[in-house]
């Protein structure tokens, strides 16, 4: 049986770092300018889940080429929206993705009226 | 389910990473371990890491990378590559679960570009990790 590994040292290591006021607060920053940008664009990965687009589809839908789009959901690429989502913590607000209306879709896959909008919203807080 | 993250060590028992993150300023080091954090927690497929986790391309396929900005711009990366295989195969490798493995940092003076004797130095240490079983790292 192979030697099971102690993957602990990682959080061993943040745990003591923390102790440093300037590291936690530098990443407890981080960790909320992160979230926002990831929680905007998995939102919009699930609403062009729930309108049944495929990325190639939603890209045709808007004129962008597949793989931009491709790239935008897997992280391999640095999405704009990272200056926004800096900026909004900085204000102390926070980018949300807000549904306007509930898709609904043709047999042609065209929306049949007002489509699934998001908003990048900064509000304050 | 929370992927691991865990550092690359060497032949010499020198972890690359913890020397990298050890010369960077805190502030620096607390964005590039947030980042991998925030990639554990919620792992490739899905989107992570805020846009400062990206998959590098050409030569470099396979690798990725966490960026962070220092003063005056100056850029620092960290580089990685994933453990992500069946439950057995995993094991064979030591590791309880797919896992981040972080091999080693560069910085560079912003607008330059780490050069292909750099990169290669990053797959250098990439193979000698995977020759590894189990994987050498740092506990």
């Amino acid at each position: 049986m192979p030697k099971r590994l102690d993957t602990s040292y990682h959080k061993r290591m943040i745990a003591a770092r923390m102790d440093d006021p300037e590291f936690r607060a530098e990443y407890e920053r981080a960790r909320r300018e992160i979230d926002q940008v990831d929680s905007v664009i998995r939102q919009l990965d699930e609403l062009r889940e729930a309108a049944g687009l495929s990325k190639a589809e939603l890209a045709r839908h808007i004129g962008r080429d597949p793989s931009s789009i491709r790239r935008l959901f897997t992280a391999e690429s640095n999405p704009e929206l990272l200056l926004v989502a800096s900026i909004a913590e900085d204000l102390g607000a926070e980018v949300r993705v807000v549904p306007r209306t509930r898709v609904r879709r043709g047999s042609s896959g065209k929306a049949e009226r007002a489509t699934t909008a998001w908003d990048a919203r900064a509000g304050a807080s | 389910m929370a992927w691991d993250v865990v550092y690359y060590r060497a032949s010499d028992n020198s972890v690359p990473t913890i020397d990298f993150l050890e010369g960077c300023p805190t502030k620096v080091a607390a964005n590039l371990l947030a980042v991998l954090d925030a990639v554990a927690e919620a792992p490739p497929p899905k989107y992570s890491g805020g846009g400062k986790w990206e998959a590098m391309h050409g030569a470099m396929g396979g690798y990725f990378e966490v960026r962070a900005s220092g003063p005056g711009r100056e850029q620092f990366r960290l580089f990685c590559v994933l453990e992500n295989a069946d439950p057995t195969e995993l094991r064979r490798r030591g590791l309880p679960s797919p896992a981040i493995v972080v091999l080693t940092g560069f910085r560079k003076p912003w607008r330059t570009k780490f050069s292909e004797r750099d990169y290669r130095a990053v797959r250098a240490l990439g193979d000698d990790h995977q020759s590894n079983v189990p994987r050498w790292i740092a506990e």
